[in-house]
């Protein structure tokens, strides 16, 4: 199997690394950065669950392969806050308790910071089109739909 | 975990001609990913060489203009699409059946070439494609030819491409004056979910009045039904007209049971959403 050096930005800090061809960007991320705020579930486009950007742009990281990324700036969910302080989604979400078991949380946080850096003030029906692909399995979708409205209102 | 395999990634078509006779059936071609990882990861195929397209500038993009009308290139991502004004005002039923298809985080890497390469009698964009008489544009070592859409698709995940033939782009000619058009979709799930039953379908006025209609997930391969156009170019009431053409519909599919539905609830379905379609179309005109 090929072996790849790529060069990525995650969170705004630069890695040289070697990856072999088979290996996605959400398993360099988890395994090996170890940022394991980005999650690993159904390993099959589904989910959502492993939603990063990559230039900005929300992407399963499950079905991007490591090589691919090379040259590009990824962001997860350790790198959208500043430092301790929280952003306006991240707050809201808290205020909202759209958190429950929390595994969707930082594939939300992440799709919401990005959808409303494009549309900052969506209406409910575009919110829940933009987060369509993301499951949250303990189905508490009204408070995360509340949450990012709420967000939209305060940025 | 995906299996072994060798990323190759070239930079012109060219190089990609050279790469495709070099390694042939052992290698697969890589756009969004979004089929083939999957297919990949479930090993259900293995290939031995992965080769990517999108470092090929040539293939990238949409562009449009009045005589030759679009062509989207095979790397254009479907939100690429959903975001053009052109295809939005122009290609409405193609607009609509992109805005359907998987959810929009998928979209920013999955393309409508992969979508018709994969092949899937679910494919949400054949059918618009099909009413729009778009134009697959194929090159390989033997150099370039041009396949009608209504001639592309042979199979579940068959094509009439050749071995070592890739698709380049998609080209669809400005439709009819005055056309409108519109995907209906019906899932289990509103989102993220293939079709039980898909109709596209494409109506006209000028002059003479064209009316189009094509299916996803009845048959073998995405179907455009020929035979309704006929009964929309003679006189008669309109309600009439729409009711011979959905049983002429439902006379040319031929669904099967799958986990998505039974065979009898997609013959039903099918013919709901084509009344449904013709007369949400037709009714303003
Ligand atoms: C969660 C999920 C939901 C989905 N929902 C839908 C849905 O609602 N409707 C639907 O229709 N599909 C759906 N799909 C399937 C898939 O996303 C689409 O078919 C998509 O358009 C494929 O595009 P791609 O660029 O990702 O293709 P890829 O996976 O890159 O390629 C698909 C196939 O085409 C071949 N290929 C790609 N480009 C070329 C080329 N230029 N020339 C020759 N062969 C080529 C590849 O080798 C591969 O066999 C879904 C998939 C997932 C994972
Ligand atoms: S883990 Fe990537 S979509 Fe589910
Ligand atoms: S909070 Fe548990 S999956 Fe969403």
């Amino acid at each position: 199997m090929s072996r790849h050096k790529i060069s990525l930005r995650v969170n705004g800090q630069s890695y040289e690394l070697e990856v072999e061809a088979n290996r996605t960007l959400l398993q360099v991320l988890r395994e090996e950065l170890e940022m394991t705020g980005t999650k690993h579930a159904c390993e099959r486009g589904d989910c959502g669950l492993c939603t990063v950007l990559i230039d900005g742009v929300p992407t399963k990281s499950c079905l991007a392969l490591a090589v691919e990324v090379d040259g590009r700036e990824v962001t997860t969910v350790e790198g959208i806050s500043k430092g301790e302080e929280l952003n306006a989604v991240q707050r809201a979400f808290i205020e909202h308790g759209a958190v429950q078991c929390g595994f969707c949380t930082p594939a939300f946080i992440i799709a919401a910071t990005a959808f409303l850096k494009r549309n900052p003030h969506p209406t409910e029906e575009e919110i829940k089109e933009a987060i369509g692909g993301i499951l949250c399995r303990c189905t508490g979708y009204r408070q995360i739909i509340d949450a990012i409205l709420d967000a939209s209102r305060k940025v | 975990m995906i299996p072994k395999f060798d990323y190759l990634r070239p930079k012109t078509t060219e190089e990609l001609v050279g790469l495709m006779a070099e390694y042939g059936e052992d290698a697969k071609l890589l756009a969004g990913g979004t089929d083939l990882l999957v297919l990949m990861r479930d090993k259900l195929i293995r290939p031995r060489y992965v080769i990517d397209l999108k470092g090929i500038g040539e293939l990238r993009g949409l562009s449009w203009d009045e005589k030759r009308g679009l062509r989207i290139g095979a790397t254009a991502t479907l939100n690429e699409l959903l975001e053009s004004e052109v295809v939005k005002e122009r290609f409405s039923v193609l607009w609509s059946a992109v805005g359907v298809l998987a959810d929009p985080t998928l979209r920013n890497r999955a393309t409508l070439v992969g979508n018709i390469c994969n092949a899937s009698p679910a494919a949400d964009t054949a059918p618009a494609l099909l009413v729009l008489d778009a134009e697959v544009e194929v090159a390989g070592k033997d150099g370039e030819r041009i396949i009608p859409i209504r001639d592309f698709f042979t199979g579940v995940k068959r094509t009439s491409l050749k071995p070592g033939e890739f698709v380049r782009a998609v080209r669809i000619p400005n439709p009819p004056e005055g056309a409108k058009g519109g995907y209906y979709k019906w899932g289990r799930t509103r989102g993220e979910d293939l079709a039980v039953v898909g109709v596209a379908a494409l109506v006209a006025n000028s002059g003479r009045r064209i009316m189009r209609v094509a299916l996803s997930s009845v048959f073998k391969t995405p179907l455009r039904v020929f035979e309704v156009e006929k009964i929309f170019e003679g006189e008669g009431p309109l309600g009439e007209q729409i009711e011979r053409a959905v049983s002429v519909v439902r006379e040319k599919i031929a669904p099967i049971t799958d986990v998505r539905g039974g065979k009898e609830y997609r013959l039903h379905m099918a013919g709901a959403l084509t009344r449904r379609a013709l007369e949400e179309l037709l009714g303003g005109s």
